[in-house]
């Protein structure tokens, strides 16, 4: 007698999915396992590493130790038809959508403010969605080499629907349960406290996903608050948030994660904040990206005139607690 | 005396006085936040609050920090920091007793809505930013309280867009569908009353309102008509020390707790 699981759900979304053996021998063939010094600009690692339609991901939010300097640097370059992975997320998406380079979003959290809701309703950008979890549980599965995750999110609701995911007969237990595909990302985005040139990671604070998302991707962008020799990783090796065959760019980025915050270095900028999450109009948001994204050439430049020495003076000094972080 | 408040005022100790001491709570951004730590200034002091990007026990420093849950000041001296699919693991494997939801739009069976309002997906009328985490909590917590403004369009006989699960799903039970058995909604606290389920029929069933309204008032400002409890009790106002503590250590600069509508009632 043939024997089958049976499928009873099957969610309705395009889904990115790389087959476990192609990612092996992306993995085999290309992922440099020297030792090698990969520390470049965030002009060049965009350009080498970031390429129209891939799809991106990237790790933490918009106001705590997310790749902010990176991300404008992937709107200054103007890439086009990105299908990108929102989890967590506040203002990336955001501002990818607004600069025109995103397509298509999975969605775990949309983001923040009038403006990408209003993307949303005219379907300028397509949507599917899910929720933090089974996106962070795809993350999960493409790390592992494995080609789905089964979990019990989304079960019985719309979201499993619209999602990617199907529902089947667990052959165990015989309950109804999720699976979700794998995801992996062509390429991340992850800011960091400290690499060393060799794409050696370390994350202080709670990581959402970044293990996870660096492991996942083909190729992976490290930015950094601080690069440090590799005798800290060999000092301290339980502190390894990501090996650095994974990597294939650093990038030192002080203040990378402005107008968000970084632990143990920055606060977040409020008023930056604010005056990205009131953008509601178009001509708003194209103000804004030709004033602080296009109208600088790099993320040293956007510092110095967009931010000046005083506001980052002011924004270490709102960073007080360090317990946890060095 | 006079005694005034807001509605989040309100909704915020509400909730606060509902958590039990020595349990988990599964926190998200903004009034469960406050509410959490409120509750551990007043009544709970050992609860712990477990946040999805991977916090867990932070004994969150005041004034409440709005933003930034993910930072310093949010996530102080927890017991561990780890990540989201953990964060998520250890709530569906079962230790995380409470969780606490927003929802834009639920219906009878505790379903929320935080996705979208309209009947077309690929064109809604309005859009919200989805689940987040907020389909994990209520898929996964023994308990989930949801926290919400009451206002008559949002209690609909059926949710423009489920996101997550209530307690029936297009007439399925959550074990039907595959869902942890003896989980789901617990309590909705609304800024006029709270509701419960019924244990047979699990529809939303009033079972308190705030003191000073009577039944009808509530029922009247609801778009669907829930059950109502033998006794409805009556819902204390913020009491002076919860105002004072809110208002003075939690959040002075009035970001969360001074929304919505004022109430004002004579004690």
């Amino acid at each position: 007698m043939e024997e089958c699981i049976e499928i009873i759900q099957r969610g309705e979304a395009d889904i990115h999915f790389v087959h476990p053996d192609e990612f092996r021998k992306f993995v085999r063939d290309k992922k440099n396992r020297g030792l090698e010094d990969k520390l470049m600009d965030e002009k060049e690692a965009v350009k080498k590493y970031v390429k129209d339609g891939d799809y991106l991901a990237y790790d933490f939010s918009s106001l705590t130790r997310g790749p902010q300097s990176l991300i404008r640097e992937i709107i200054r370059q103007r890439k086009k038809n990105l299908w990108i992975l929102a989890k967590f997320t506040l203002l990336e998406s955001v501002l990818l959508a607004g600069a025109g380079c995103v397509d298509k979003i999975d969605v775990g959290f949309l983001g923040f403010g009038p403006y990408i809701a209003r993307k949303v309703q005219e379907g300028a950008v397509k949507v599917y969605d899910y929720s933090n979890g089974s996106v962070t549980y795809r993350l999960v599965a493409g790390a592992m080499g494995i080609p789905f995750m089964p979990a019990r999110d989304l079960l019985g609701t719309d979201t499993m629907k619209y999602s990617g995911g199907i529902v089947v007969r667990d052959p165990f237990s015989k309950i109804p349960v999720a699976l979700f595909p794998a995801l992996n990302p062509d390429v991340s985005v992850i800011h960091v406290q400290e690499a060393d040139i060799y794409g050696n990671a370390r994350v202080y604070g709670p990581t959402v996903a970044t293990l996870e998302t660096a492991m996942a991707s083909k190729r992976v962008i490290i930015s950094a608050e601080r690069i440090v020799e590799t005798i800290e990783f060999r000092e301290h090796p339980n502190w390894t948030t990501v090996p650095y065959y994974c990597v294939d760019a650093v990038v030192h980025a002080p203040f990378g994660a402005y107008p968000g915050g970084t632990q143990g270095y920055y606060e977040m900028d409020s008023e930056h904040y604010l005056k990205l999450t009131s953008i509601k109009t178009e001509e708003e948001m194209q103000k804004y990206l030709e004033e602080y994204i296009y109208g600088v050439d790099s993320h040293d430049e956007f510092l110095e005139k967009k931010v000046g020495v005083k506001r980052l003076r002011e924004l270490i000094q709102n960073s007080q607690i360090l317990e946890g972080y060095r | 005396m006079e005694i005034e408040f807001t509605e989040t005022e309100f909704m915020i100790c509400n909730a606060a006085r509902l958590l039990e001491d020595n349990k988990t709570i599964f926190v998200g951004w903004g009034i469960p936040q406050v509410v959490a730590i409120l509750a551990e200034k007043l009544y709970t002091p050992n609860i712990v609050q477990v946040f999805e990007f991977g916090a867990i026990g932070p004994q969150s420093r005041t004034p409440f920090l709005r933003g930034t849950m993910g930072g310093p000041s949010n996530t102080y001296r927890s017991l561990q920091w780890c990540s989201m699919n953990l964060a998520f693991s250890y709530a569906q494997v079962g230790y995380i007793d409470y969780g606490m939801l927003g929802a834009a739009q639920i219906d009878r069976y505790g379903n929320i809505n935080s996705t979208m309002i309209g009947d077309d997906y690929s064109k809604p009328k309005v859009r919200f930013p989805g689940s987040g985490g907020g389909n994990e909590v209520a898929s996964y917590c023994w308990k989930t309280i949801i926290v919400m403004a009451h206002e008559k369009r949002r209690f609909v006989e059926r949710c423009d867009f489920i996101t997550s699960p209530g307690h029936k799903l297009d007439g399925k039970s959550r074990e039907e569908v595959g869902l942890p058995a003896e989980s789901g909604p617990f309590r909705v606290i609304t800024s006029k009353g709270m509701f419960g389920f019924d244990e047979g029929t699990k529809e939303l069933k009033l079972i308190g309102v705030l003191k000073g309204l009577t039944v009808d008032e509530v029922l009247d400002d609801m778009g669907i008509e829930p059950l109502v409890a033998e006794n409805v009790v009556e819902l204390d106002p913020p009491t002076p020390q919860e105002l004072k503590t809110l208002r003075e250590e939690i959040d002075p600069y009035g970001l969360i707790i001074s929304k919505g509508a004022k109430f004002k009632i004579e004690l």
